[in-house]
């Protein structure tokens, strides 16, 4: 089981000498249970940061608002940024330095294995413990979960409280970092993209009920978007309004704007919504999960990212996030992509 | 009896094969439905995913993508990475239960435009016992 | 509002028998902005282009749609009307309602409404296009020809003849490529040096050519017009304009190294003139070989030259040019012996490849002109043949043909007859491919004339059996297997692409096929042209060929480089891609999908190179944020058109 106090020590030296701005890591609920994002800026904080399973957070997002900050900035501090990151975020980071986001001397690694555990799902959880509030998941030492409620201790299986896409992880170890905790454990996944084959076996029709009720209920408050690190545009182009303005644009022309989808939250307009956000995902998305967690609509989005994932690997080989000199899954062809749909 | 339904389909055709090889079909006099309007693009490499949910949304009850043959892109290689980029939104669609049917690809050269009135014959058939396309479909 | 004007033509019949065009005119003038609809019997005679102008002027429009035929025939023919009546060519588009419509159908009322969709459409799209000029830019008027064998000498001396300054690079001492090392040449026998020495000469005295041996291209960077070479001059040790080629110096040399001119058939010293005909005639110092530069280490050559045209202290140089064009001749290699475990790895001495045995029977090569086997200098008496040797094996050496190996296994069994009258050649054979003028009665005569004996079949293996070689191979029209103890065997071995070659490709950013070959820009309409405009290919650096078809290939490169050299200026389209900067965040993605590297990222957003750019979009497609579009064929316009499309 990985322990943080090696991390600990490694991010209070790095904040004593000045080498990083700020570390970006877990602390310990203020209220409730879950673990919540922290930004520690003096070594003395380092003590509050913690490291369990509930620790859901892909902090990489986080370095997406410190670029903006920095172009903001006149004179910005350009000292890397320590950030704490699982297997999943790790992969993120690895997206956003093929992208050319961010460079690598701009952040400061600090990677912890989820082994062969995850984190918990809230709503597994819940339903575990029939209406009882947790007040602390943790790992307990053969490496079940050990939850305290007001009860006492209980103790689960992981698999029965891990959020789905850590079951259906391959890779839980970070893939990229300047120091790591844990060991780098090569899990056997049965179904890496089970849950999605699951969805793919459904008749045309039933699908289409399916997503049709799960679309219908998005109200639009784009926190799948929010929360994705990988939505780093500064605009995203559904919101539609780019438009080269130069002296003598006409209001007419700067009223002539291109509306791919409308802003009222209809089914139509919410399936291009979610379409574009996949597509635009594909090759890209590291399963972090943080799409579904933050919809307040329970909406499984995860799966819409799953299946193109599913895709990238089984028709195009593509592997997302292992290799910051990758060319994009869309940036790049094999002569023999397959093409048996082409007429 | 009600009038047999006429699918409304949206082609994509690439400046130098596809949109040459329709051309060829009219100079020919060959006959095909007339459910589908052409929009005349580059490349097919150039078609936007946005391009086809957009057409979908406004209505189309089918859309079709159409490209040089592999290796005979007038842009060396702009085909390939449309034939990865359709097939993902291919996938996609389908797996929200969209029919396949709806969404299609060909590669039509500029001498081929027997194969394009093939191609758009047959899309039209498979479309017709479809009706009309209202999934994504904007009401208003 | 743009103010938008349509004009419907009923092309006779061809159009108003199938489209009701009054019906399309009434439809597009309620169609917002089109404030003139009309129609006309043919609207591309004068008196309809008159209508246009007449148009123009009168209802003040700022843009124009001709639905009519397809655009491939007319849209230059109403884009120059459009300019006549005072706007911009980009303000007028073509509805192709005749090839796409009224050609295909035949209900009439559906075929009006896809016209009117179509014209709609068209509409949509010219309210917002750009008013573009065409792109310009000055040419640097000479150019570049990487390469000294026989297609860079042609190319050089068809641009010097044209006028223009040429610049031949060659990366060995002297120019003349493998052709120089060839004996005679097929389907005719006349003597290669012969007919190579008169264009060596020509080249090196043009007025127009400057040539650079011993250099290397280091770096490209510009474009079509005006690309900046960086050639690295390697030190030759000898000053040329000095040396009187006593040839004292290799007298006193001590080492002796593979001659590469004789393909390692005899040695050459440190200090060496590749061949006697050398193009320039002056030695080079082989630094790799030469135990040292300095007195201490040798110093023989120095010291023995009277006119003191050994310098040491020569350094290498590197020289920066500009030029408008290039031309890559940089040539092939025979695939290497080494590969061929059937045949011995080129371990035996007596296995040898074609260029070797040209070599053998070249007047000028080793043996004088006699052809005996390298091991004991003793005639063959019978002699094996083998062809595609790593030609046409995709499971273990090369997939492709190599094209010229059918005639010259045919002229060395030739050639072997007339200096071995009492010797028998045999060539096995997988087909003979004897496509072009002279050449399949050059293999009848060969079989005919000269008792060639053809075995339709390949060699499993080549082994030393005292002295001799066996050859186990199978004829396949007999169905049986066949022992031949040989004297010599030469195989023909597969043509690759140049040492070397597929980096300068790669420092060009020139585009290979997938055994390393420049690649054409396309294989049927445009195979001397590069991808990148600007850029030419002559011989074999393309494919495999002969020299018949390199030469002709060379003078088409030519030809091609002079389109852009006789230019003052280059006019490019201009509807090209264009940055959105603000949106860009220099991912890259747009650069990596780019097929003529038109993009470049610079302090974190992507730029185009409106010169290299052809407008193919297929960067706007691949950029998630649509921060790069092509100008007059935007996102938005797509959109619009869409809507149209689909009655929206």
């Amino acid at each position: 089981m990985a322990k943080i106090e090696d991390l600990k020590e490694e991010a209070r030296k790095l904040l004593r000498e000045g080498k990083i701005k700020y570390v970006i890591g877990y602390a310990g609920a203020s209220n409730g249970w879950m673990a919540c994002p922290i930004f520690i800026k003096k070594p003395e904080d380092v003590e509050k940061l913690v490291w369990d399973p509930t620790c859901v957070h892909n902090l990489s997002r986080f370095l997406v608002d410190e670029k903006r900050r920095k172009e903001r900035e006149k004179q910005p501090d350009k000292r890397p940024v320590g950030v704490f990151v699982k297997g999943c975020d790790s992969r993120a980071i690895v997206v956003l330095l093929q992208e050319k986001f961010i460079e690598r001397n701009d952040v400061y690694i600090l990677g912890i294995s989820c082994e062969n555990g995850g984190v918990v799902d809230e709503h597994r959880l819940a339903g575990k413990l029939e209406g009882k509030k947790p007040k602390k998941v943790e790992v307990g030492n053969k490496g079940q979960f050990v939850v305290t409620t007001a009860d006492g201790k209980a103790e689960f299986p992981v698999e029965e409280l891990l959020a789905e896409r850590c079951l259906e992880c391959r890779a839980s170890f970070p893939v990229i970092s300047d120091i790591l905790s844990g060991e780098k454990l090569k899990r056997t996944v049965e179904k890496p993209f089970g849950s999605v084959e699951k969805m793919e076996g459904m008749p045309k029709e039933e699908k289409w009920r399916f997503w049709k009720e799960q679309i219908d209920k998005c109200i639009r408050c784009y926190a799948c978007r929010s929360v994705c690190p990988m939505c780093y545009c500064d605009e995203c182009v559904v919101d539609s309004i780019n438009l080269a303005v130069s002296a003598d644009t006409t209001a007419e022309e700067k009223a002539d704007k291109v509306k791919w989808i409308q802003r009222s939250a209809e089914s139509s307009e919410n399936f291009i919504y979610h379409f574009v956000r996949a597509i635009h995902l594909a090759g890209r998305c590291i399963d972090c999960g943080e799409c579904k967690r933050s919809c307040p609509l329970d909406i499984p989005i995860r799966f819409l990212n799953k299946k193109l994932e599913k895709e990238a690997k089984e028709l195009f080989g593509y592997d997302v996030g292992f290799d910051p000199a990758q060319p994009s899954l869309i940036s790049s062809f094999r002569d023999d992509d397959p093409e048996d749909f082409i007429r | 009896m009600a009038e047999e339904f006429e699918p409304k389909i949206v082609a994509f055709l690439c400046k130098w094969c596809s949109s040459a090889g329709s051309d060829l079909a009219g100079v020919s006099r060959m006959e095909y439905p007339p459910n589908v309007v052409p929009i005349q693009v580059m490349c097919s490499g150039s078609v936007s995913p946005l391009y086809i949910f957009s057409a979908f949304n406004k209505g189309a009850d089918g859309v079709l993508v159409s490209g040089c043959h592999p290796g005979d892109c007038h842009y060396i290689k702009g085909n390939y990475y449309a034939r990865r980029r359709i097939h993902l939104v291919k996938k996609l669609l389908e797996f929200v239960g969209l029919e396949p049917e709806r969404f299609q690809m060909s590669w039509v050269s500029a001498a081929e435009g027997t194969k394009y009135t093939q191609v758009i014959k047959e899309f039209v058939k498979e479309l017709k016992p479809l009706g009309p396309q209202i999934k994504l479909r904007r009401n208003s | 509002m743009k103010r938008t004007g349509v004009f419907i033509c009923h092309c006779g019949i061809n159009i108003a028998g199938t489209v009701d065009v009054k019906e399309v005119a009434r439809e597009l003038a309620k169609h917002p902005g089109v404030v003139h609809a009309e129609d006309y019997v043919y609207m591309c005679s004068d008196p309809g282009q008159n209508l246009i102008i007449q148009a123009i002027k009168e209802k003040n429009l700022d843009n124009v749609v001709v639905a009519c035929c397809s655009p491939t025939l007319h849209e230059t023919t109403f884009r120059n009307t459009s300019k006549a009546g005072g706007l911009n060519i980009f303000c007028c588009e073509i509805a192709n309602i005749r090839e796409q419509c009224s050609w295909v159908h035949k209900d009439k009322s559906k075929a009006t409404q896809k016209a009117t969709k179509i014209t709609k459409s068209a509409v949509e799209k010219v309210r917002r296009n750009e008013s573009l000029e065409a792109i310009s830019v000055p040419v640097t008027r000479r150019a570049l020809v990487v390469g000294g064998g026989i297609a860079g000498i042609q190319a050089a001396l068809d641009l010097g003849n044209s006028g223009f300054e040429v610049i031949l690079v060659e990366k060995t001492p002297s120019i003349g490529g493998h052709m120089i090392q060839l004996s005679e040449t097929f389907p005719t026998l006349d003597c290669s040096q012969c007919i190579l020495t008169p264009k060596m000469v020509e080249v090196s005295k043009h007025p127009m050519v400057k040539l650079m041996t011993y250099s290397e291209v280091q770096d490209v960077s510009g474009y079509v017009g005006n690309f900046k070479v960086k050639i690295l001059k390697k030190p030759t040790y000898v000053d040329p304009d000095k040396c009187n080629l006593c040839d004292e110096c290799t007298k006193v040399c001590p080492i002796v190294v593979p001659n590469e001119f004789e393909l390692g058939l005899t040695g050459r010293r440190a200090i060496y003139i590749p061949f006697p005909q050398a193009i320039p005639a002056s030695y080079t110092l082989d630094i790799k070989a030469c135990p040292g530069l300095m007195p201490i280490a040798c110093g023989k050559c120095a010291d023995v030259c009277d006119v003191k045209a050994i310098d040491y202290d020569m350094k290498p140089q590197i020289i920066e040019e500009e030029v408008g064009a290039i031309i890559l001749a940089t040539g092939y290699d025979l695939y290497d012996k080494a590969n061929m475990a059937e045949y011995g790895y080129g371990k035996y001495a007596d296995v040898l490849d074609g260029l070797q045995f040209e070599r053998l029977c070249s007047a000028s090569g080793p043996t004088n002109g006699q052809i005996l086997r390298p091991s004991d200098h003793k005639e063959p008496k019978e002699v094996v043949f083998i062809q595609c040797s790593g030609s046409r094996d995709p499971e273990n050496h090369c997939a492709y043909c190599s094209k010229i190996c059918c005639m010259y296994t045919a002229k060395h069994a030739m050639l072997y007859k007339h200096h071995v009258h009492d010797g028998q050649a045999y060539i096995f054979y997988i087909d003979i491919r004897s496509g072009g003028k002279g050449y399949e009665e050059f293999v009848q005569r060969a079989v005919e004339e000269d008792g060639v004996l053809y075995l339709r079949g390949k060699v499993s293996k080549v082994f030393e059996d005292r002295e001799k070689l066996k050859v186990w191979g199978v004829d396949t029209l007999t169905g049986k297997h066949i022992e031949i103890t040989a004297d010599m065997v030469v195989l023909a071995q597969a043509m690759r692409p140049a040492e070397g070659a597929q980096e300068l490709a790669k420092k060009l950013k020139m585009a290979m096929d997938k055994d390393g070959f420049l690649a054409e820009a396309h294989p049927k309409l445009r195979p001397v042209e590069s991808v990148t405009s600007g850029m030419f290919l002559a011989g074999a650096a393309q494919a495999p060929k002969d020299i018949p078809e390199a030469v002709a290939q060379a003078s088409g490169a030519a030809a091609k480089a002079v389109t852009i050299l006789s230019q003052e200026r280059l006019h490019h389209s201009p509807t090209v891609a264009k940055v959105l900067s603000n949106l860009c965040t220099g991912c890259g993605m747009c650069l990596q999908v780019c097929p003529y590297e038109a993009i470049a990222l610079k302090d974190g957003k992507v730029e185009v190179n409106e010169v290299l750019c052809e407008g193919c979009g297929t960067c706007s497609a691949t950029c998630l944020r649509a921060a790069i579009q092509v100008r007059n064929l935007t996102l938005h316009q797509v959109h619009e058109m869409i809507n149209a499309c689909l009655g929206g």
